[in-house]
């Protein structure tokens, strides 16, 4: 069980967004997280990358919780935000180089993973670029290579596809797949819910910062047989019914 | 960690050395040597019309040192992207924290005994402070500059500390006790409170080290505050990129800015009144300066000085406008749109026109019943008021624009 997240409060000021949230991750499980603009879905992402504090209940990876062991928690983590943000003043190398330091990389065996992933992203010829410079698909890029530069047991990617280019997400969803097979746990959050249930083994439907429903494709279909095939019929489904059960 | 702290900080001080170069040319040299020149020479001949024991000696010398003791921030140097890069070496930032500690407390203490240096010869004169007094007075300046910052690296940690993270605590309230106690109480008496409340904060900062998580909202927006508020600053002199500012509705005035007609002569006037109207950058110069320059006035009667005032807040005021010409320069629209460029200047003047009008009313007004037996000087300063905005406006105004314009080209 890689993630846990049980009973979360929790929200930016006074006033909960989220109420109640239950929902685990298992190891070598991509988990999507599914929900309208406003439903909580990176206010979750938040409250697990420990940026927000919960109001009431508790977020494990592994067994351990935040209060435990910061060091042990948040070194399991590597995190793609939804809107990319890179330091102004750091060249594309200079980044790489700050991810390794921080998560305390073997050098060679950084750079080596590294090159591949510049190379299949086609930024190995911007190493001394900026990228406050760059495109919003091209920072997107930037993260994503810093991230899976990383040995994260729980990969969080919040909405990934939007800016990236067709191949980009191709490649994307293959080193989520290579890294899903090695054991890591990814948490996704996005609104592309055709590559979802392509690639998703599970789903979190939020909806009005409560867990929806969650479960497999066909366990949706079975809980909800009449909303149709596709998870996106389910999910339209759902969201005019405005998450009444 | 202290490594990243030591190339930021090297990187900070060439881009700040970058800036203040261009702050201290020699006409900004020779004006704040004549202005410290003016307020010492001030000071010392108000100084012999002190005497011992006015009632409100103790409280001009609480409230100056509280003020005293907000000079001088905590440099963190922490950047948006740190939430995310940084998330894994959490349990390190402590340290990172405390680097950027020490190096802001160097600057913070050179200014706080420079300022208490000042205040020897009042608090001698008015509460007639001995060797012991003033020593004990500046071991207090010293710790409460001390546990005022570490009350700044504790609120950017998510532990509870009593309170005494929350900054109206550590910056404002015990200050505030402190040298109360110095100024109406006993002075030892003072400095021992203090001493007792940086031991206080010096456990709490140790704590950080076992419970390391960070507020990283807290600690971004309190770094790219003290940003922008150094930017802010150099933005009077140059043209500072990283400059972003929020907005503000501010329905009541929609009377004035609805009163723009639509029509495209007008585009920019409709830009700048709505733009000026609702940044809050701009606005809040304007009114601050306002309000300070009205109050100021209003306890300055006779002489020169209720006649000279207004005319200094008045050009410091449009001064300070100025760089808002270029604001709509980075949008589109504006380059886009088939708009008449040469109106731009007029708009411009037209908006800033009225906004010194307004001061120059409010100034007035405030002399006006202040000096009320005295209208001679009420009607040298409506005409010299008048005769200042139409130089301003019409004379320097346009001038100064072209040579921004220049120098960007």
């Amino acid at each position: 069980m890689t993630l846990k997240v049980k009973n979360l409060v929790g929200g930016y000021s006074a006033v909960p967004v989220l109420k109640d949230v239950n929902f685990d991750i298992k190891d070598g499980e991509l988990v999507g997280l599914i929900g309208l603009n406003g439903a909580g879905k990176s206010t979750t992402i938040n409250h697990i990358i420990g940026l927000l504090q919960p109001f009431s209940g508790s977020i494990a990876i592994n067994e351990t919780t935040i209060d435990q062991d910061v060091k042990k928690y948040k070194g399991q983590i590597a995190y793609i935000p939804e809107s990319p943000i890179v330091y102004k003043e750091l060249t594309l190398k200079e980044h790489l180089e700050m991810t390794m330091l921080a998560y305390d990389l073997d050098l060679d065996k950084a750079w080596e993973r590294a090159n591949k992933l510049l190379t299949t992203f086609r930024l190995d010829n911007k190493l001394d670029w900026f990228p406050d410079n760059f495109s919003k698909g091209m920072r997107q890029k930037v993260m994503i290579v810093c991230a899976f530069l990383t040995d994260a047991k729980l990969f969080i990617i919040d909405e990934p596809f939007l800016g990236l280019d067709p191949l980009a997400v191709n490649d994307l969803l293959d080193l989520i797949t290579e890294r899903k097979k090695q054991g890591a746990s990814i948490l996704m959050s996005t609104h592309v819910l055709d590559t979802a249930q392509r690639y998703c083994d599970r789903f979190v439907l939020l909806h009005d910062g409560q867990v929806r429903t969650e479960g497999t494709l066909s366990e949706l279909k079975a809980e909800f047989p009449e909303a149709g095939d596709s998870l996106n019929d389910i999910y339209l489904s759902l969201a005019r019914q405005g998450g009444r059960k | 960690m202290t490594d990243l702290f030591k190339k930021r900080l090297s990187s900070h001080l060439a881009e700040m050395l970058k800036y203040l170069r261009l702050v201290f040319t020699d006409y900004f040299v020779l004006a704040i040597l004549f202005m410290i020149g003016a307020v010492g020479y001030y000071y010392s001949q108000n100084l012999n019309r002190l005497q011992m024991h006015i009632w409100w000696a103790p409280i001009v010398a609480t409230i100056y040192f509280v003020l005293v003791s907000q000079l001088g921030r905590l440099a963190t140097l922490v950047a948006d992207p740190d939430a995310v890069f940084l998330l894994p070496r959490e349990a390190e930032m402590p340290a990172y924290f405390m680097r950027g500690f020490r190096y802001s407390i160097i600057l913070a203490e050179v200014i706080q005994i420079v300022l208490w240096f000042v205040s020897i010869p009042f608090l001698q004169r008015t509460l007639g402070f001995g060797q012991i007094d003033f020593g004990a007075l500046l071991v207090a300046v010293i710790a409460t500059k001390v546990f005022w910052l570490l009350g700044d690296v504790i609120r950017k940690f998510r532990l509870s500390s009593f309170g005494f993270e929350k900054r109206v605590v550590h910056r404002f309230c015990l200050p505030l006790l402190i040298f109360a106690v110095i100024f109406w109480g006993n002075s030892v008496v003072g400095a021992a409170g203090a001493i007792f409340l940086l031991a206080i904060f010096a456990v709490l900062v140790r704590n950080i080290n076992n419970h390391p998580v960070v507020n990283w909202h807290i600690a971004i927006d309190d770094e790219n505050s003290r940003m922008h508020s150094l930017y802010t600053f150099f933005n009077l002199f140059t043209d500072v990129p990283m400059i972003q500012s929020t907005v503000k509705r501010r329905r009541y005035l929609d009377i004035i800015t609805d009163r723009i007609q639509l029509k495209s002569k007008n585009s920019f006037l409709f830009l700048y009144a709505h733009g000026l109207s609702r940044d809050t950058e701009m606005s809040g110069l304007f009114i601050r300066l306002t309000v300070l320059g009205a109050v100021v006035l209003a306890f300055i009667k006779n002489g020169w000085l209720p006649i000279v005032l207004p005319l200094v807040f008045i050009y410091l005021i449009g001064f300070q406008l100025i760089p808002f010409y270029f604001h709509f320069d980075d949008n589109a629209f504006v380059h886009i749109y088939p708009f008449d460029n040469r109106n731009q200047v007029v708009s411009f003047q037209k908006v800033i026109l009225m906004m010194l009008i307004f001061v120059a009313v409010i100034m007035a007004v405030v002399v006006t019943i202040v000096n009320f037996n005295n209208l001679a000087t009420v009607g040298i300063l409506i005409v010299l008021e008048a005769v200042e905005i139409w130089l301003f406006v019409y004379g320097y105004l346009p001038r100064r624009i072209n040579k921004s314009i220049n120098s960007r080209n």
